[in-house]
């Protein structure tokens, strides 16, 4: 029977796995079989689509069976507290804790956690603060714990909000807190409760790096801001000292930040000052002057008051914080090169502050300085991860995708590293020519969640099997979460779509890939629910740049905004609406390059079936619903969406209209003159309304790409500029225009079982090959123009663009100052003072080399798009040769 | 401001910043959740505010008879969160569970014999060099099997280091 309940959890039968666990119970009366009852109804309720009155079962089950044999394992207690906290029957679970089941749990601090989170939730606040200051005179440092105290003070229950599936995995910093229900002499009691409590804290507080007595005191502080609005100058106060008792710890900024939030400007700014003056007075110990001094910089960073200082003084600061790291490379002389060295943190902001620079004055060479300065950190020590995520995202935006992967590489990102840290290279790699290297990058991850989602109910029956029961319902909400992940999601979207772009010369091969995705029936059906589907969002952003706060978002691309920081939380509302239109739109195209292949090949034939596929009405009929939905998901109807795409077309309205989805719409006109050459809609026959649509497709592409290609400048000058989209059109909307272009031409050559055609069709034929031809010739000169400005930028020697990355850090006036300070230190290192291994590091370095891969790396996307360009240049040919014949 | 609790799923997803250090190793799914699911005791996460993972420790409890010990698997702090003495809080952690509730002889743990720094760092919390594991890491580089004893082991009988070296198929039990 154990088989057959593992069975069960292998399916994820919660009906069965409970019957089935009750069987065994009845049979041997063992406690673990009733508790995998018990699991398999709060998955029902949870997880599946079991009432909340289901609980009420398994209380009575456990009930009767303690009062018949007790219970004997901490985790059945902790699942019955559960079961009686999820009906919120606080008062019984406090009893039972109370009782001699309580001595079930051993670690004091636990029962004491969960006694505090049952009081409060039952409403009894005062007793709950009782319970969590006992907490912290046993844990002094227990940050969660001093949360919940305020929460009991202060009577919000705000404080213990349960987790659902889309709870984001990193919360906002900043504590929400309920304060308004307080009266004034009700909020200065518990405050004066509060601060008595901390200061014994304080005093109490053993040894110096405990940082939670001194934070809670700031979180009052906070909340005195917060209830009355006038006590910005405390927090002032005590966030200064906090300074002087914990600025030198690379933590700080990352503590204060929630509080340095409630504080208006002008009053971040005097904190900012009254630290700046504080810099005279720094620790005599020169490692914990260095961390004060990179604290101040980093809190000049948050307060993001950096795009407000002229560029002279903002130059001015990166180097000093050069000149800083410089003075203090001797503190790391001795140290293990595997350990973090002193002061590493300050070329991240120096970079910070470099790309900042470029934002605003548009001097490539801060940019290329922001790259050396990193290059030149990891060249000291080459493991310090900061530096590579920086590098990958300066090395994405300058087109040097290879070496932007090659840092991701380095990062080792694997297993559940792919969920929470691929978003640093994902994005940029879906809009790239790099085939090979994005198809390894999406079948290792979709590998590595299918793997999980095949192993997790294995692992899910060893929790029961040992027992530990709250891990059965934590790990099947966690494969629940990562089935919802939104990355996901578009991972398995975008997998198919790249072996469609591969094969897209060829039209055999793009069919079996279509016959093995279903022809694209099981993403419709993505499609049709993902708007109904909750998504999880599990990237940890938090390393990402100040830049590029998330995948959608690249301040570098837009004018200067005057932002120097950007907080990363929050930003999931909007995300979700961005990820399920992408979804919904992206998981048409398999079903529609299918249909559009059809709507091609069926085109003169018999309306019969023909191989299994669809009859032609039923073709143009699925295909004209899958445009109106594709039109309705750009904000149109399917005639309105029409008018668009003729009108830009034929220069009536500008491509401007397109707005930022231009490839959606020229995969519409795509797949809209597929249609148009199969439909009988308006009482047309088909093939009547074809030159027409053809020329459309035609023009927009033509157009549109050689626009591109006319204002695209050397890539060596001008970083990210027009190649991602280039890249896009050639191998999205231009790709599938060539497959139905493919189609045609293989319905025009001669085969034996084709039968004699009328004279109208004749007539029409003659018509259609006139238009395909045409389209040939046009995709072939737009490409073959691609393709040469691929060349003649590669034809570039390599020593040019090397000297022009180079030069642009020497000019007068200009970028350049931090990257001499790094050099001269590497001209002559002083042996005695940085020791062996730093002076050989600092003596390898070389800008000339960091220069050729940039080039080498931006030379290897261009040789990729050029060879994908010269592939369907070819196909194309064969395709102008064989129409020649018809 | 610490929190110290069990270490869970959902964590997994938060601990990219301890994880992206070279030093640390991103295991398999199926590793971490065996971990959770036999001895969720023993993998222990600290939690700074809005719930950053500062650092964790993951480990087990195992053998027979005077062999009966405490295992650290891994232990390891964000770079950020380094220099605190956070890595003692949580090995500290580890011994009292293997100690108090698992009346354990001994905690063990294996180290590379270059990691000098994590070496030193181990001998401060108590931990002996017991003895070295030729070729313990990939084939390549020794591994040094530390150990210390616990109240159980009154004459700390255990951490009595070997004279000779061993090879990894002399190891009693799978001590990763």
């Amino acid at each position: 029977m154990m088989g057959l309940f593992n069975c069960y959890v292998r399916e994820y039968s919660f009906v069965k796995q409970q019957q089935t666990a009750i069987k065994m119970y009845k049979l041997v009366g063992e406690e673990r079989f009733l508790l995998w009852a018990v699991c398999s109804i709060q998955l029902q309720v949870l997880c599946g689509n079991g009432g909340e009155k289901l609980l009420l079962l398994a209380e009575g089950l456990l009930k009767k069976h303690v009062a018949s044999h007790g219970l004997h394992e901490p985790e059945a207690l902790i699942v019955y507290f559960s079961i009686l906290e999820q009906q919120a029957k606080y008062g019984d679970a406090l009893d039972i804790l109370g009782g001699k089941l309580g001595s079930l749990l051993m670690i004091e601090v636990d029962k004491l956690r969960i006694q505090g989170k049952l009081l409060a939730r039952a409403g009894d606040y005062a007793a709950a603060a009782n319970v969590y200051q006992k907490i912290l005179e046993l844990c002094g440092d227990d940050w969660e714990a001093f949360l919940h105290y305020l929460g009991c003070l202060f009577e919000d229950e705000s404080s213990w909000a349960s987790e659902t599936i889309n709870t984001p995995i990193n919360p906002p910093k900043y504590v929400e807190c309920k304060l308004t229900h307080l009266t004034d002499e009700v909020f200065d009691s518990c405050v004066e409760n509060a601060s008595a409590f901390v200061q014994k804290l304080q005093a109490e507080a053993s040894n110096d790096s405990l940082r939670n007595p001194y934070l809670s005191h700031l979180e009052i502080e906070r909340r005195k801001c917060l209830f009355r609005k006038n006590n910005d100058d405390n927090l002032v106060e005590a966030l200064l000292q906090y300074y002087s008792r914990f600025g030198h710890l690379a933590c700080f900024t990352s503590d204060v930040e929630a509080f340095l939030q409630v504080l208006p400007p002008e009053k971040k700014m005097e904190f900012l000052d009254k630290l700046m003056k504080n810099s005279n007075s720094l620790s005599v110990v020169p490692t914990r002057a260095l961390g004060q001094s990179i604290t101040l910089l980093k809190t000049q960073e948050l307060i993001g008051s950096m795009f407000n200082l002229p560029v002279a003084e903002l130059e001015g600061s990166a180097v000093q914080m050069a000149e800083l790291y410089c003075k203090n490379l001797p503190l790391s002389k001795d140290l293990d090169p595997q350990e973090s060295m002193h002061g590493e943190e300050l070329l991240s902001i120096v970079c910070n502050v470099l790309v900042q620079l470029f934002w605003r004055t548009r001097d490539l060479g801060y940019f290329i300085e922001a790259i050396m300065v990193l290059e030149f950190g990891l060249t000291i020590r080459r493991y310090t991860f900061q530096y590579k995520i920086l590098l990958l995202h300066l090395y994405s935006y300058f087109g040097a995708l290879p070496l932007a992967y090659e840092r991701y590489k380095s990062l080792d990102v694997k297993n559940i590293l792919m969920e929470t840290a691929s978003h640093h290279i994902l994005p940029q790699m879906l809009a790239s020519p790099l085939w090979a290297d994005l198809s390894n990058l999406l079948k290792d991850y979709l590998k590595f969640m299918d793997d999980h989602f095949r192993e997790s109910a294995d692992l899910t029956f060893l929790a029961y099997r040992h027992r530990n029961y709250s891990k059965v319902i934590e790990f099947v909400q966690f494969k629940e979460r990562l089935q919802h992940s939104n990355q996901y999601l578009v991972a398995r979207v975008e997998a198919p779509i790249l072996q469609l772009k591969q094969s897209a010369d060829n039209i055999e091969q793009e069919e079996s890939i279509l016959e093995s995705l279903k022809c694209g029936a099981d993403f419709i059906e993505l499609s049709n629910e993902i708007g109904s589907k909750s998504l999880t969002f599990n990237e940890d952003f938090q390393s990402r740049p100040w830049w590029t706060p998330t995948t959608e978002k690249n301040y570098l691309l837009g004018p200067f905004e005057g932002i120097s920081y950007c907080p990363k939380e929050n930003l999931t509302k909007e995300r979700e609406e961005n990820v399920r239109g992408f979804i919904e739109r992206k998981s048409l195209l398999p079903r529609m390059i299918y249909l559009s292949i059809q709507s091609a090949s069926v085109l003169y034939k018999d309306n019969s079936e023909i191989n299994g596929s669809l009859a032609d009405p039923k073709i143009s009929t699925e295909l004209k619903a899958l445009l109106e939905r594709y039109a309705k998901m750009m904000g149109f109807s399917l005639n309105d969406a029409i008018d668009v795409v003729v009108g830009v077309s034929r220069g009536l309205k500008p491509y401007e209209v397109f707005g930022s989805d231009v490839i959606d719409w020229l995969n519409f006109a795509v797949f809209f003159n597929a249609w148009s050459l199969n439909s009988h809609d308006s009482g047309q026959q088909g093939g009547e309304r074809t030159p027409g649509s053809w020329h459309v497709v035609n023009s927009l592409l033509e157009n549109y790409i050689l626009g591109k290609l006319r204002s695209i400048g050397p890539l060596i000058q001008s970083p990210q500029g027009d190649l991602p989209i280039l890249v896009k059109l050639v191998t999205e909307p231009l790709a599938w225009h060539g497959l139905v272009i493919q189609a045609c031409v293989r319905t025009f050559l001669p085969s034996g079982k084709k039968k004699k055609k009328s004279g109208s069709t004749d007539q029409s034929i003659s018509l259609l090959s006139n238009a395909v031809r045409d389209a040939i010739q046009g995709l072939c000169s737009v490409l073959e123009e691609v393709a040469k400005w691929s060349q003649d930028q590669i034809k570039i020697p390599e020593d040019n663009k090397i000297d022009l990355l180079v030069s642009s850090l020497k000019r007068n006036g200009g970028a350049g100052k931090v990257f001499n300070i790094l050099e001269t230190l590497a001209s002559s290192p002083n042996e005695t003072e940085l020791g062996d291994r730093i002076s050989q590091a600092l003596r390898s370095w070389s800008p000339v080399d960091v220069g050729r891969k940039i080039v080498t790396g931006q030379c290897r996307v261009l040789s990729e798009f050029r060879r994908i360009c010269e592939s369907k240049i070819k196909s194309l040919k064969t395709l102008k040769q064989q129409i020649a014949q018809v | 401001m610490t929190t110290i609790r069990r270490f869970c799923c959902n964590d997994l997803l938060r601990f990219a910043s301890v994880n992206l250090d070279h030093l640390t190793e991103t295991f398999n799914m199926s590793f971490y959740m065996t971990y959770l699911a036999r001895w969720p005791d023993y993998f222990q996460v600290a939690e700074g505010p809005g719930n950053r993972v500062m650092g964790y420790i993951m480990g087990k409890v195992e053998g027979q008879g005077e062999s009966w010990h405490g295992h650290v698997t891994a232990v390891t702090i964000a770079p950020e969160y380094r220099r605190q003495r956070l890595a003692k809080k949580l090995m500290n952690l580890l011994e009292e569970i293997s100690d108090k509730i698992d009346k354990a002889y001994f905690v063990d743990l294996f180290v590379r014999a270059s990691n000098t720094p994590a070496i030193k760092m181990y001998e401060k919390l108590g931990y002996v060099i017991y003895r070295r594991v030729l070729r313990y890491y990939s084939g390549e580089e020794d591994g040094l099997d530390m150990r210390k004893a616990l109240s159980r082991d009154v004459e700390k009988k255990s951490m009595i280091p070997l004279k000779r070296p061993i090879r990894p198929d002399e190891l009693e039990y799978d001590s990763i």
